[in-house]
C-alpha cells in the first residue's frame, strides 16, 4: 500500500537508457559507408579520450558520424520532452512546436537574422540561435493569447486551427523576407529546410547545455504539469502558481525549440508522435513521462536519421521527411482515438 | 471567516456583479441563489481568484488577492461542475494532486500525513474500488467524486461548489451533499455552494445569497432569504406554489 | 404543407450551424481544420524539411540560374581561348547582316518535337531562360530580344532588356505585352498550360530541353534557325566543339601519366544546407569526362543529396564547388578545406579545391567551355 514515490524508478531510467545507448550504438556502427567494428571501436574512444584519429575509416566515425548521432539524439530528446510539456500544459494530445508553428515562428527569426545580417562577431551562430528562439517565444505567446480568446477550454479544434493558420502566417512573412533579401536569397531558401548532415561537436555541446538548463527546467514543473494536464483551472484551485509555470515553460519550450530549429531546422512531429507514444506505456503522469520522453525521443530521431542514411545509400534522405512520414500517420490516428474516445 | 464587500466584476464593459457585499463564519453553508444570468458563478470564480474584480474578499483578515497561491488552496477549495481531463490519469493521481499545496520544493515526495489524507477521501467518497482505474472511464457522477476526493484531500477551510451536482442523478446529488454536511460539522470549516434547485438549497442551507442581474436581492439565514415574496420577485412567478404543487403530486399517492 | 417545408427548411439549417458551431459535433470543422492541416504538410513541405522542394529548388537554380550573382567574373579570368570565343562569334556576325537567308516560311521542330512555321526570321523574341539568352547574344541576335527572363544576366547588356517572370511565376500577360512573334522557353521550369495560353494569342512557342552537351547543339541550331542565324550558329557550335576537342586532348595527354583515372566531386550545395551533388546525366558528369576523369558519384542518376561519408570514403582527387560567395565569412574553397574529418582527402591533401562560377558550369550555353577551361587550368597548369 505504502507507495511513496510515483516518479520514474532507476529500474525504469535503466531499461530506457540501455534502450537508448543500444540505438546510439547501432546508429553510429550503421551508416552510409561500412566500416568494420574495430576501426568504430577506436576512433570512438580515440574521440572520446581526444587522441590523435586514423584519416579515413576512423575519420568518419569520429568527425562525421558521432556528432551528428550525438546532436541528432540531443534534437530527438529536446523536441519530444517539449511536445510532452506543450500536451500536459495545454491539456491537449495534438500540441506541438510543429502544429502550434512555433517552429515555423523560429525559422522566421532566424530567416530575419541571416537577411539582415544579424549576428555577433565571432559567434555567428549565436544572432540565428538568439532570433530563434525569441520568435519562438513570440509565437507561442501570439498563438496562446489568440486562442484563449477565442476559447478558454483550449479546445484541440481550435489550437490545431490556429496552429495551421500561424503556420501560414510565418512561411508567407519567411517569403516576403525572402523576396527583400535580395543575394541572401539562395542562403535562405536552403536554411529554412535545415539540415543535421554537417554537426559537430560545438553543436552537440550548444544542445546539451541548452537540453541540460532549460530540460531541466521543464522536468521540475513535472507535477504542476500533471495538474495543468488535469485542467488549468484545477491546477489555480489545488495551488499551482499557474502564471508562473506557465511561463517557466513556454520559455523553456521556446529556447529548446529554437536552439533545435537554429541547428537542425524544422523536424516534424516528433514532439507530437514520441510522447504520445511514450504515454501509452508510461500513463499520463509527467514525472514519468517526461524523463521517458528524453530517451524514447532520441532513440526515435536517430532511427529516423539511420534509416535516411542507409534506405538509399549512397543518397541521402532528409530526416524530415522520415519523421513527417511517421508522423502524419500517427497524427491522423491520434486525432481520430481522440475523437473515439469522447 | 470570509468577508466579501463591494464586489464589482465587469466583463467586456457590461456589469455582471454589481456590488455585493456578505460574510460567512464557520460552519454556514451559504447558498448561492438566483435565476440564469444572475453572477452567481461569477462571484465565486472572483473569490477564487479566477477573474479580475474590484471590491475586496478577505479571507480569516487577510486580502485573498495577496495570497500565495499554495496558502490560497489550503484556505479555500473550489468543486466545479464540469471537468475536462485530457489524460487517463488514475483516480488516485488526481486525488494526489489535492496535496500539492502541501509539498514544498521540488524533490518532495508524499509523506505520512498526505498518504492518510488521501486514503481517507478516497474511502469517504467511496472510490476504494476505482482507484487504480483511469478517469476517463468514469461516469460523470464517479468523476465529481474524484474532484470532491481531491478537495478532501486538499483539505481547505473554505469549500466553493460551483453547481457541482448540475447533471448528476439524484443518488449521486444526495450522496454529495450528505458527504459536504458531513464535512462542515467541523469547526473551521464553511461552504458556499452556488445552487439552482432551491429545494436542495433549503434542505442543507444555513444561509442564503439571493442575486438578480448582478444584485443583492436579499442576503441572510435561509429562512429569511427563500420567502415567497422575494422568490416572486426574482423569478417573476409565484415559486411557492408552484413547488407545493409539484410536491403534493407526490403526497396524493 | 407550405409550413412543414419551412420548418424542415430551418431545421436543416439549424443542423448545420449545429454541426458547424456545436463543439460536441464538430465534424465539418474537424474535417475543414483536418483538411488544412494536411494541406499546411504538403504545400508547406518546404518548411516541414521537404526533400521534393529542396530538390526543385536546385534543379531550377542550376537550370535558371541562380540569380543576381556575379555573373561570369570568376570564369573571364581563367577562361582564355574559350572566353573570348564567343565575342568572337557575336563580332562576326555583326558584320554580316548580308548573310541573312531569304524572307522564305522557316520550319522547324523544337525539342519536344513540336512542329513550328515561321513566315520570316523572328524579330521579336521573349526568351525565358538565361542559358538560351546567352546563345541568342554569342549568334550576334540580341537585338531581337524584347523581354527576358528575370534571371537572364548575362551579358551585360542584357539588362537594358526588359525582364518578364519566369518559371512557376510565369505571367502571360506580361509577354503578351511586349509583342513577340516568338517565345523560346525550356520545358524543365515552365509548363504545358503557359504554351498553350501563349499559342492561343497567336504568339509562337520554340520548346527547348537541353539535358546534355550534345543537345546544346542543337538548341544553338534551332535558335539560329529562329532569328535566321544558321551560319553564326554553326560557327559557334564548331567554336565550342573546338574548344572542347582542344581541352579534352590536352586534359587526356596529361592525365594519360596517372596510374589510374583521378576522380572529381562536384559540390552543387554546400555543407550547411545538406550537401549534394552532380551524378551521371549531367552536364558536370560530362566534363568529368573531357578532363580524362571520372565523376566521384557517377552511380548517382541526376541531383542528389549525399552524405559525408560519402565523399570521404570515395576519397576524390578533385573537389570543384559552385557554393556562391557573399563576401562575408569563409569562401567555399576555404569552408571545404577546413572541414572536420575531410584532411585525410587527398583533394584537401594537394589543395585541390576549386570554385566555379555556377551559372557557367549548370546552364546549357555557351558558357560551359569556360567553365570546363577554369577547371583544366586549375588542375593541370597551375600546380
Amino acid at each position: 500500500m505504502k507507495e511513496k514515490s510515483e516518479g520514474f524508478k532507476p529500474f525504469y531510467y535503466l531499461l530506457f537508457t540501455a534502450i537508448t545507448l543500444a540505438v546510439m550504438v547501432l546508429s553510429i556502427c550503421a551508416g552510409s559507408v561500412n566500416i568494420p567494428l574495430k576501426d568504430t571501436l577506436t576512433a570512438v574512444v580515440n574521440a572520446i579520450l581526444n587522441l590523435p584519429i586514423e584519416e579515413g575509416a576512423q575519420s568518419i566515425i569520429a568527425f562525421v558520424r558521432l556528432p551528428r548521432v550525438l546532436c541528432v539524439a540531443l534534437v530527438g530528446a529536446a523536441l519530444s520532452l517539449c511536445g510532452g510539456a506543450m500536451q500536459g500544459l495545454l491539456r491537449n494530445p495534438l500540441a506541438d512546436g510543429s502544429t502550434l508553428g512555433v517552429s515555423s515562428g523560429a525559422s522566421l527569426g532566424a530567416v530575419i537574422a541571416i537577411a539582415f545580417g544579424l549576428y555577433i562577431p565571432r559567434l555567428e551562430a549565436l544572432g540565428t540561435m538568439g532570433m530563434a528562439m525569441l520568435f519562438a517565444f513570440l509565437s507561442l505567446v501570439i498563438i496562446l493569447s489568440i486562442t484563449y480568446r477565442l476559447d478558454y477550454s483550449l479546445s484541440t479544434n481550435t489550437i490545431i486551427l490556429i496552429g495551421v493558420i500561424f503556420n501560414m502566417f510565418a512561411n508567407s512573412i519567411i517569403s516576403l523576407v525572402v523576396a527583400f533579401a535580395g543575394e541572401r536569397i539562395k542562403s535562405i531558401m536552403f536554411w529554412t529546410m535545415g539540415s543535421l548532415s554537417g554537426s559537430s561537436y560545438s553543436n552537440a555541446l550548444t544542445l546539451l547545455i541548452a537540453l541540460l538548463v532549460f530540460g531541466a527546467a521543464i522536468l521540475c514543473c513535472s507535477r504542476e504539469l500533471n495538474a495543468f494536464a488535469i485542467g488549468e483551472d484545477n491546477a489555480r484551485h489545488i495551488g499551482v502558481n499557474v502564471k508562473r509555470i506557465k511561463m517557466i515553460v513556454l520559455i523553456s519550450v521556446s529556447a529548446l525549440i529554437g536552439v533545435c530549429v537554429s541547428i537542425g531546422g524544422t523536424i516534424g512531429f516528433v514532439g507530437l508522435v514520441i510522447p504520445h507514444m511514450t504515454r501509452m506505456v508510461t500513463g499520463p503522469n509527467h514525472k514519468r513521462l517526461l524523463p521517458a520522453s528524453i530517451f524514447t525521443g532520441a532513440a526515435f530521431l536517430m532511427l529516423a536519421d539511420l534509416i535516411g542514411r542507409v534506405l538509399l545509400k549512397p543518397l541521402e534522405l532528409p530526416i524530415g521527411v522520415v519523421t513527417s512520414f511517421i508522423g502524419s500517420i500517427a497524427f491522423i490516428y491520434i486525432f481520430y482515438s481522440s475523437r473515439k474516445a469522447r | 471567516m470570509l468577508e466579501v464587500e463591494n464586489l464589482t466584476v465587469n466583463i467586456n464593459s457590461i456589469t455582471i456583479v454589481d456590488d455585493v457585499s456578505f460574510s460567512l463564519e464557520q460552519r454556514q453553508w451559504l447558498m448561492i441563489v438566483g435565476p440564469n444570468g444572475a453572477g452567481k458563478s461569477t462571484i465565486v470564480n472572483a473569490i477564487s481568484q479566477g477573474i479580475p474584480y474590484s471590491g475586496s474578499v478577505s479571507y480569516c483578515g487577510s486580502d485573498v488577492a495577496r495570497l500565495k497561491p499554495s496558502r490560497l488552496a489550503k484556505s479555500i477549495g473550489v468543486l466545479t461542475q464540469k471537468h475536462h481531463v485530457g489524460y487517463s490519469f488514475t483516480v488516485e493521481e488526481v486525488v494526489k494532486l489535492g496535496r500539492y499545496a502541501y509539498s514544498s520544493g521540488i524533490f518532495s515526495t508524499t509523506d505520512d500525513e498526505d498518504i492518510e489524507k488521501i486514503n481517507k477521501a478516497i474511502e469517504i467518497t467511496g472510490l476504494e474500488p476505482f482507484r487504480k482505474q483511469s478517469v476517463l472511464t468514469l461516469s460523470g457522477g464517479e468523476l465529481q467524486r474524484t474532484f470532491l476526493a481531491q478537495i478532501f484531500a486538499q483539505d481547505p477551510k473554505l469549500l466553493i461548489l460551483d453547481e457541482p451536482t448540475n447533471h448528476l442523478d439524484l443518488v449521486y446529488q444526495k450522496q454529495m451533499f450528505e458527504l459536504i454536511r458531513e464535512w462542515v460539522k467541523n469547526t473551521n470549516r464553511a461552504v458556499i455552494s452556488v445552487v439552482h434547485d432551491l429545494s436542495l438549497a433549503k434542505a442543507y442551507g444555513t444561509d442564503a445569497l439571493l442575486l438578480n442581474k448582478g444584485k443583492v436581492i436579499s442576503f441572510g439565514s435561509i429562512s429569511e432569504v427563500l420567502t415567497e415574496e422575494h422568490l416572486r420577485l426574482v423569478y417573476s412567478m409565484d415559486v411557492y406554489s408552484w413547488m407545493q404543487d409539484m410536491f403534493s403530486q407526490w403526497m396524493n399517492k | 404543407m407550405n409550413h412543414l417545408k419551412k420548418t424542415n427548411h430551418q431545421a436543416s439549417r439549424e443542423s448545420f450551424r449545429d454541426s458547424i458551431l456545436s463543439p460536441k459535433r464538430p465534424s465539418a470543422i474537424l474535417a475543414l481544420v483536418l483538411m488544412l492541416f494536411m494541406l499546411t504538410v504538403i504545400v508547406g513541405g518546404c518548411t516541414q524539411s521537404g526533400d521534393e522542394a529542396r530538390q526543385q529548388i536546385i534543379v531550377e537554380s542550376l537550370d535558371e540560374a541562380a540569380g543576381q550573382a556575379e555573373a561570369g567574373t570568376q570564369g573571364q579570368a581563367g577562361g582564355g581561348k574559350a572566353a573570348g570565343m564567343a565575342d568572337r562569334a557575336a563580332d562576326n556576325n555583326d558584320s554580316s547582316e548580308a548573310v541573312r537567308e531569304p524572307a522564305t516560311t522557316i520550319e522547324l521542330t523544337d525539342m519536344m518535337g513540336r512542329e513550328i512555321k515561321l513566315d520570316a526570321p523572328a524579330e521579336r523574341i521573349v526568351v525565358l531562360a538565361a542559358s538560351d539568352c546567352e546563345i541568342l547574344y554569342a549568334i550576334g541576335a540580341g537585338e531581337t530580344l524584347v523581354g527576358r527572363g528575370e534571371y537572364c544576366d548575362y551579358p551585360e547588356e542584357i539588362f537594358n532588356v526588359p525582364s518578364v517572370q519566369s518559371g512557376s511565376e510565369t505571367n502571360i500577360e506580361q509577354i503578351i505585352a511586349l509583342q513577340p512573334q516568338v517565345v523560346v522557353m525550356s520545358i524543365m521550369s515552365q509548363t504545358k498550360e503557359q504554351v498553350a495560353a501563349l499559342e492561343s494569342a497567336g504568339i509562337k512557342v520554340v520548346a527547348m530541353n537541353a539535358q546534355d552537351i550534345e543537345s546544346v547543339y542543337t538548341a544553338i541550331e534551332l535558335l539560329g534557325k529562329v532569328v535566321g542565324r544558321s551560319a553564326e550558329a554553326s560557327i559557334l557550335i564548331n567554336d565550342m566543339k573546338t574548344a572542347f576537342t582542344d581541352i579534352s586532348t590536352k586534359a587526356v595527354n596529361a592525365s594519360a601519366s596517372a596510374s589510374e583515372t583521378e576522380t572529381i566531386y562536384f559540390e552543387v550545395s554546400p555543407l550547411e544546407y545538406g550537401i549534394w551533388t552532380a551524378g551521371s546525366d549531367t552536364f558536370m558528369n560530362e566534363l568529368a569526362a573531357m578532363l580524362g576523369m571520372k565523376n566521384a558519384f557517377e552511380d548517382i542518376q541526376g541531383w542528389g543529396e549525399i552524405s559525408q561519408e560519402q565523399v570521404i570514403e570515395r576519397d576524390p582527387d578533385h573537389i570543384v564547388t559552385i557554393a556562391m560567395y557573399f563576401g562575408e565569412g569563409k569562401t567555399p574553397v576555404e569552408e571545404i578545406m577546413g572541414r572536420e574529418g575531410w584532411q585525410g582527402i587527398k583533394a584537401i591533401k594537394n589543395k585541390m579545391v576549386l570554385n566555379v562560377d555556377s551559372n557557367e558550369i549548370s546552364r546549357p550555353g555557351p558558357r560551359l567551355t569556360k567553365a570546363l577551361s577554369a577547371i583544366y587550368e586549375f588542375i593541370y597548369e597551375e600546380n
